[in-house]
């Protein structure tokens, strides 16, 4: 299972390193074609460490993917030390890229934790070279509670709108939250920060193949099924500007549940054993980011789920269990006001989705494809159980789903 | 999208045809049977098709596998029994499969009891079941059609001291289509199975039920005239949602009259077509293909055509010109042993070279043109063939599922086997097989899947229109399909060389086409000629949906995750 040791660097980022001092902090910004973002990404890291951690022995680290434009000639624009690396990308990711925007993102990962380990770096913080919404507040948010608080994995908790990130809230959040015992806000979150400790442990472990999407999911996992300290820090709102990230919906939602999927596949060992239900880590509510929520078009949701009940139920019907199949079906969905999707037959539907890729029962880019309007059912159902009602109300419809998810973990595991 | 009670459910289904005998052996004698098929209906079920169609199952001395029928009301013995049949057919209902049989109007064999009641001489009750004659010099503008094994069309029975008729091998009479007792027969044979819930017959060598002197005796008025009794009954008793299938290799204009005004055949294999497509892709040229169609007559509208690329019996070239046959046999049967009577007895894989890119080709023409596809079963796996068996047997060796013995068809001793287990180097069991293609997500067999199940998205390519776009390079084919407000446009390389190619689609101006088989979103029409490059043997499979057509953005695609 192993992508490669992470002991062995390429020699050219070797030759780099030779000539540098140990560095308490190294912040990695895998890259590919982030000419139009890195400037601005790079003056927040710049500024976040100067405000921060004046003082603190600090190194950026570039692993890029192949950028055919100005990314990494703009790299030369920081006032930081810096290592520049090429990391291999899977030519299947170069064409199709994966949901973080940099194919080969797993084998940057495993770049950056070799860089940092060899310097003898205290915190190793990963950042999107596409989120240009960061400010010089995020490495605070991210480094601090490793340095000084304890913390081994902190990930970000970013302001969104009550319905913004609707297939994290959703899916991947209840669902990752019930495989690893632990609810996560944001588990498809890109930017983290990682201890020393932890970067040791992760060294020793084989990591996922390189050519597939689950290596952040893997790290989480890990930290999670070994007790490592693990944070969450909010952050602002997060908005990208990029060429490279999927834009359309059934991609994203392929390349985020196909990742959790494969995950599943891959290491029964970090997610089959109970949900214990650990209430989520940050405390305070989340302040909603200013700006109009948006419009939701719940009438175009309900009628893509009822379209994906006439032209995908052949499908369906396949994937999900008798019973969860006829509960769907029977699903009142001409009357928009009386559209529900009860959390316990949801949280069954994702898992015989799971259930379903893991056994090839049809092909998986169709299977997680075909979920799409499922999900647009559920999001429709959220919408209208909630829109009437204030933000307090939203966040306990959300509990009640992640808490479906975590007692409907027994029928995962017998399905299995 | 076979729509459960819909009674044109066969305009939308996906076909499978498949060997009792070759596709799984349950009870270890070496002969597929009813059970082995019954077990294995979850693949048939997940490679996504709608419906089985059987190869004839009925006890038979099996000297045309299967289609010198001994007795119509029965079970081969190898395959099983009547009620192994039922079981089956209620388990593959069970899973929304439909399933129809072949079922041999035209004769039957010589061991059937008519014809050798017939034999005894004109006081037999089933004297005239059979066409008689003193003489071999009737009906001498009728061709023979296995030239390869048979001199005429009749042949002498000591017995009656009488010839008998027949069009195909003399081990096979014709049945007396005028004699109405015949025809009742035959109907009530049909009502046995269908009482038992069969959805259809494949109704095998239609063209000849009825002789004429002074004719070629294909396609006279009088078969027409039977074909539509058949169906008018058939309709009345059971409901109208019971499949006729013709099998009928006829040029375009003959078999036009088998769809009659909706009230013969629901459908007809398209004979014609088939060997365009393979001449088209050796050619590089999409003109076989586009031409085919300027002779295509159009069909009532609740019939459809059957598409296939192979199937049981040769690839037949009887519907090309001469210098068509031999380009074609120059192009994919370059040994003796792979040609018989008019074609060549090959399966889909090796006719390709086993080159992939133009397997998948053929299947995505095969998936997109319009009409129902029918799929040869192991064609899905890339199964080869043995030309060293004799007849059509080499594309009729056991399925390959897995590289346990025997293919994993049967647990027999391999020579009790009804016919070898493919085992060359390229194509052998132990290469090609089910299981280590369903664990392999690039396999053809998952990308088959896929297309399978692309295709059942969009009723459009069942039942929509087509519109050749004739680019200027001819090596791409080209073509839109429309239903309603739904259009599609296919695009499809058939040059083993990168192709580019400007479309015509001023039409489509704003829109955006989307690829379905990977999601993307192509840059939009302009007025101008629409440019895309295909890499060799590539295609397309293009949603042309204009801004507003359908949905519109839900709210919540920029923040989703």
């Amino acid at each position: 299972m192993t992508a490669g040791s992470v002991a062995v660097l390429p020699p050219d980022v070797e030759r780099q390193l030779e000539k540098l001092t140990p560095a308490d902090v190294v912040v990695s910004v895998p890259t590919y074609n982030n000419g139009a973002t890195i400037s601005r990404v790079v003056e927040a890291i710049r500024a976040g460490l100067e405000k921060h951690f004046a003082g603190v022995p600090a190194l950026l680290l570039n692993t890029d993917a192949g950028s055919s434009d100005a990314t990494t000639e703009r790299l030369g624009d920081a006032v930081l030390p810096l290592v520049r690396a090429i990391h291999p990308a899977p030519p299947g990711q170069l064409a199709t890229v994966p949901f973080h925007g940099v194919p080969g993102r797993g084998a940057a990962l495993q770049l950056s934790l070799g860089v940092a380990r060899r310097l003898g770096a205290r915190a190793l913080v990963v950042l999107e070279a596409d989120a240009v919404s960061i400010d010089d507040e995020w490495l605070e948010g991210l480094v601090r509670p490793v340095l000084e608080h304890g913390a081994d994995l902190v990930m970000p908790v970013h302001a969104r709108q009550r319905y913004d990130g609707t297939m994290t809230n959703l899916v991947l959040a209840p669902l990752v939250g019930a495989l690893f015992g632990r609810r996560l806000h944001q588990p498809f979150a890109g930017a983290r920060a990682m201890s020393a400790r932890l970067l040791d442990r992760l060294a020793e472990a084989p990591w996922p193949p390189p050519g597939r999407g689950e290596t952040d999911l893997w790290l989480v996992g890990t930290a999670i099924a070994e007790d490592f300290a693990l944070r969450e820090a909010p952050l602002g709102p997060w908005r990208v500007e990029s060429n490279t990230r999927a834009t359309d919906l059934p991609t994203m939602v392929a390349q985020t549940l196909g990742a959790v999927f494969a995950l599943m596949d891959g290491y029964e060992d970090l997610w089959r054993r109970p949900a214990d239900g650990v209430p989520r880590p940050t405390e305070s509510a989340l302040p909603l980011p200013p700006g109009d929520p948006g419009r939701i078009d719940v009438g175009r949701m309900v009628g893509a789920f009822r379209r994906g009940l006439s032209d995908l139920g052949t499908i369906w019907e396949q994937v999900l269990a008798p019973e969860t199949w006829g509960d769907v079906l029977s699903l009142e969905n001409e009357d928009l006001a009386r559209f529900r999707f009860p959390d316990e037959l949801w949280a069954r539907a994702v898992y015989d989705f799971a259930v379903g890729h893991h056994h090839h029962v049809v092909y998986h880019d169709h299977l997680l494809r075909s979920f799409v309007p499922l999900y647009l059912g559920r999001t429709a159902a959220f919408v209208l159980a909630t829109r009437a009602r204030d933000a307090a109300a939203a966040e306990a419809a959300l509990d009640a789903t992640a808490a479906a998810f975590e007692a409907q973990k027994p029928y995962l595991v017998d399905r299995w | 999208m076979a729509r459960p009670g819909a009674r044109d459910w066969y305009k939308d289904a996906v076909f499978y045809e498949v060997h009792v005998k070759a596709f799984m052996d349950a009870n270890g004698d070496g002969i597929g049977d009813f059970a082995g098929l019954t077990e294995r209906l979850d693949y048939v079920q997940e490679l996504g098709v709608d419906c089985l169609w059987i190869l004839p199952m009925y006890p038979s001395p099996l000297r045309d596998d299967g289609y010198d029928i001994a007795d119509f009301y029965g079970i081969h013995p190898s395959y099983g029994t009547v009620p192994d049949f039922q079981k089956f057919l209620d388990a593959a209902h069970a899973r929304g499969l439909r399933v129809i049989a072949d079922l041999v109007m035209n004769h039957t064999s010589d061991q059937h009891p008519w014809f050798q009641a017939s034999r005894s001489g004109p006081a037999s009750p089933y004297a005239d079941y059979y066409v008689w004659n003193p003489t071999d010099r009737r009906f001498r503008d009728a061709r023979v059609i296995f030239v390869d094994t048979e001199k005429s069309n009749w042949t002498l029975d000591p017995a009656r001291g009488a010839y008998y008729w027949h069009r195909f091998f003399s081990h096979q009479p014709d049945l007396n289509y005028d004699n109405p007792a015949v025809r009742r027969a035959m109907l009530d044979v049909m009502r046995f199975w269908l009482d038992r819930g069969l959805d259809g017959f494949r109704c095998d060598a239609v063209p000849y039920l009825v002789e004429r002197e002074g004719t070629n005796c294909e396609n006279l008025p009088e078969t027409h005239a039977i074909l539509k009794e058949f169906r008018a009954v058939i309709d009345r008793e059971y409901g109208g949602a019971r499949l006729l299938l013709a099998e009928a290799n006829q040029w375009p204009e003959d078999v036009r009259p088998y769809f009659g005004d909706g009230d013969e055949f629901h459908m007809a294999f398209n004979f014609p077509l088939m060997p365009r497509l393979y001449l088209s892709l050796r050619l590089e040229d999409s003109r076989p293909i586009t031409d085919i169609f300027t002779q295509m007559p159009p069909i009532p509208p609740a019939c459809q055509w059957g598409l296939f690329l192979r199937n049981h019996d040769e690839l037949t070239l009887e519907m090309v010109t001469n210098e068509e046959r031999a380009f074609m046999y120059y192009a994919y049967a370059r040994e003796r042993d792979m040609k018989l009577n008019l074609g060549i007895r090959r399966r889909l894989t090796p006719l390709m070279d086993g080159d992939r890119r133009r397997v998948e080709l053929l299947n995505c023409l095969l998936l997109t043109l319009p009409g129902s596809p029918i799929i040869y079963y192991g064609d899905e796996i890339g199964m080869g063939d043995n030309v060293s068996l004799g007849d059509r047997d080499g594309v009729r060796t056991p399925m390959q599922w897995s590289r346990d013995r025997n293919a994993g068809f049967s647990s027999a001793e391999p020579g009790r086997l009804y016919l070898p287990v493919i085992t060359d180097p390229v194509y052998g069991y132990e290469a090609v097989n089910v299981a280590a293609q369903t664990r392999q997500p690039s396999s053809l067999l998952n990308t088959m899947r896929q297309l399978l199940a692309v295709r059942r998205t969009s009723p459009v390519f069942g039942r929509g229109t087509i519109e050749f776009l004739r680019p200027r390079n001819s090596k791409v084919l080209a073509y839109l399909r429309r239903l309603e407000h739904e259009t599609l446009l296919i695009v499809a390389n058939l040059s083993s060389a990168p192709q580019p190619v400007e479309l015509d689609l001023a039409a489509f101006a704003g829109v955006a086409p989307t690829e379905m088989l990977g999601g993307t979103t192509f840059p939009p029409i302009g007025p101008g000629p629409y440019f895309l490059s295909l890499s060799p043997h590539g295609f397309y499979w293009f949603r042309l949906e204009r801004p507003g057509d359908g949905d519109g953005p839900y709210g919540i695609e920029g923040t989703a995750i």
